[in-house]
């Protein structure tokens, strides 16, 4: 029984050592900078070109344009820009891809929700999470 | 007194069995506690990787390859890259050679660590589950430090890394595994001599090399029966001809040595990446000159690896367009998976667990 007793007294000796376990959700996770959690979106530096939903690997992405007010201005600006975060795969691509750093990702994870229809997100809500943005871009 | 005669009775084990680890259900005809058959009845987690990527381009395969065997992403966003760069004929900077082996390695071990805490979990042994995934945690940090996820990278593209190092994290790399060198010989301390666990597992679960080989099993499975068979040494990729590390084998075939060789793979990994760290690259690119969109020429190219669970290869017959035609992945859990039926007839009952376990599948490769 050396064994068995030998293994019982490392179970013992991390019984007083160091906890290794976090607080979470009383205490927030601090992500590194890199993390991929929900894009935030700038409707203003979104110049439509649809290489996000393109080269996105679900189809998660909707977006239409529309011509603008000004009508000396040329090219489109952003009429509708939805995320189905039910089938994001959160993978980045569309901010690798994004030529004018519109869509970005931020370090906001927390995504649980009640109705399915509440992990639709529009433009409007997509703007405003604009809180823990990645600062490092591609 | 005479015989007692029992009738057959069928058993369900599964898909939703924690020690399947995922949704593997087996069909399992007992007599008494022997088991007389098993039927292994999978594809409760097939998605049909291989026909999505059909409509998708190079790019997009790889957040896909990060599912199949999500225990070891880096080695499966490894695998399909290195086949399109092999069908491009690229050349890959030397310092993304150097993080994918150093993301590689860590992730063999990260792999191993999960298999080790689980497969005690299987067999009745709870702290030793704790153990692993405390030192599981800090590579996946080094992982969410590098590409921005815990378990679905998709880091690797192809022609290099999405991202460099961050800044001091090769140091911290070499520190963890100065510190995982010790704490191995916890590990040992904590498992490898318990007598419980020794009866368990010497004797339970063995084959023969000719069984393995005729089974197509690769990796821990093929090696704890003696046969010396690793592509890392064997058929070097990436920069694997620069490193020193041995392949170590066993002879019995049996859940002992599949524990053994798996303990001793983690300390090969180490070493690989301790002499990577040792040889970094100061500077340099991380990511080769790629055309914007990736079409390989038309034909066939398959390649293979060493991933964690066997011989991991991908299959590409491109038409000289940015999708490929047809794409097969050589998943080492599936193939594994085939001789469990054969090494489980005549077993008691109690050993399913322990000789399933030893095999190590992640059920999102099996089924793909």
């Amino acid at each position: 029984m050396l064994g068995l007793a030998k293994g019982l007294s490392y179970t013992l000796k991390t019984l007083v050592g160091k906890k290794v376990t976090l607080k979470y959700p009383d205490e927030p996770i601090i992500m590194p900078d890199r993390f991929r959690g929900i894009q935030h979106f700038d409707p203003e530096k979104c110049i439509v070109c649809n290489q996000c939903a393109r080269i996105c690997p679900t189809q998660c992405i909707d977006l239409t344009g529309k011509k603008p007010d000004d009508p000396e201005k040329k090219g489109k600006v952003i009429n509708t820009y939805d995320i189905n975060f039910e089938i994001c795969i959160l993978c980045d691509l569309c901010t690798e891809v994004c030529p004018t750093e519109a869509i970005v990702m931020t370090n906001n994870f927390e995504l649980a929700s009640f109705s399915r229809d509440e992990l639709f997100k529009d433009m409007k809500w997509l703007h405003e999470n604009n809180t823990n943005v990645r600062k490092e871009q591609h | 007194m005479g015989t007692i005669t029992t009738e057959e009775m069928m058993l369900n084990m599964g898909p939703q069995h924690p020690s399947t680890h995922g949704v593997l259900r087996l069909v399992v005809t007992l007599d008494g506690e022997t088991i007389k058959a098993v039927d292994p009845v999978i594809g409760y987690l097939h998605r049909g990787t291989e026909k999505l990527a059909e409509d998708l381009n190079y790019t997009q395969i790889i957040p896909y390859t990060d599912r199949m065997d999500y225990l070891a992403a880096m080695l499966g966003n490894y695998n399909i890259v290195h086949c399109v760069e092999t069908a491009l004929g690229l050349e890959i900077p030397e310092r993304a050679e150097y993080i994918r082996v150093i993301a590689m390695e860590l992730q063999r071990i990260a792999s191993h660590l999960v298999w080790w805490g689980t497969y005690l979990m299987d067999i009745g042994a709870t702290t030793p589950f704790l153990v692993a995934f405390r030192d599981r945690e800090t590579i996946l940090n080094f992982f969410n430090e590098l590409s921005g996820a815990r378990l679905t990278y998709n880091y690797m593209r192809v022609g290099g890394v999405k991202w460099d190092v961050p800044p001091g994290w090769v140091e911290r790399v070499g520190e963890f595994v100065q510190y995982m060198k010790k704490e191995l010989a916890s590990y040992h301390q904590l498992v490898t001599g318990n007598e419980i666990f020794l009866k368990r597992v010497i004797g339970v679960g063995a084959y023969t090399a000719e069984q393995a080989i005729n089974y197509g099993l690769t990796g821990v499975t093929l090696r704890c029966t003696g046969v010396k068979w690793d592509l890392r040494r064997d058929e070097p990729y990436s920069i694997y001809d620069r490193f020193e590390f041995d392949v170590p084998t066993a002879t019995e075939g049996d859940c002992w040595a599949r524990y053994r060789l798996r303990m001793e793979e983690i300390v090969q990994s180490l070493r690989i990446v301790e002499q990577a760290v040792a040889q970094f690259p100061n500077d340099g690119d991380f990511m080769a000159k790629v055309p914007r969109v990736i079409r390989p020429p038309a034909g066939e190219c398959y390649t293979r690896m060493e991933s964690s669970k066997g011989e991991l290869g991908t299959y590409i017959y491109s038409e000289g367009k940015d999708k490929p035609y047809r794409l097969k992945f050589r998943r080492p859990s599936f193939v594994n998976l085939s001789i469990l039926p054969e090494i489980l007839k005549g077993e008691n009952m109690a050993n399913t667990v322990a000789i399933l376990g030893s095999i190590d599948i992640v059920l999102g490769e099996v089924d793909a």
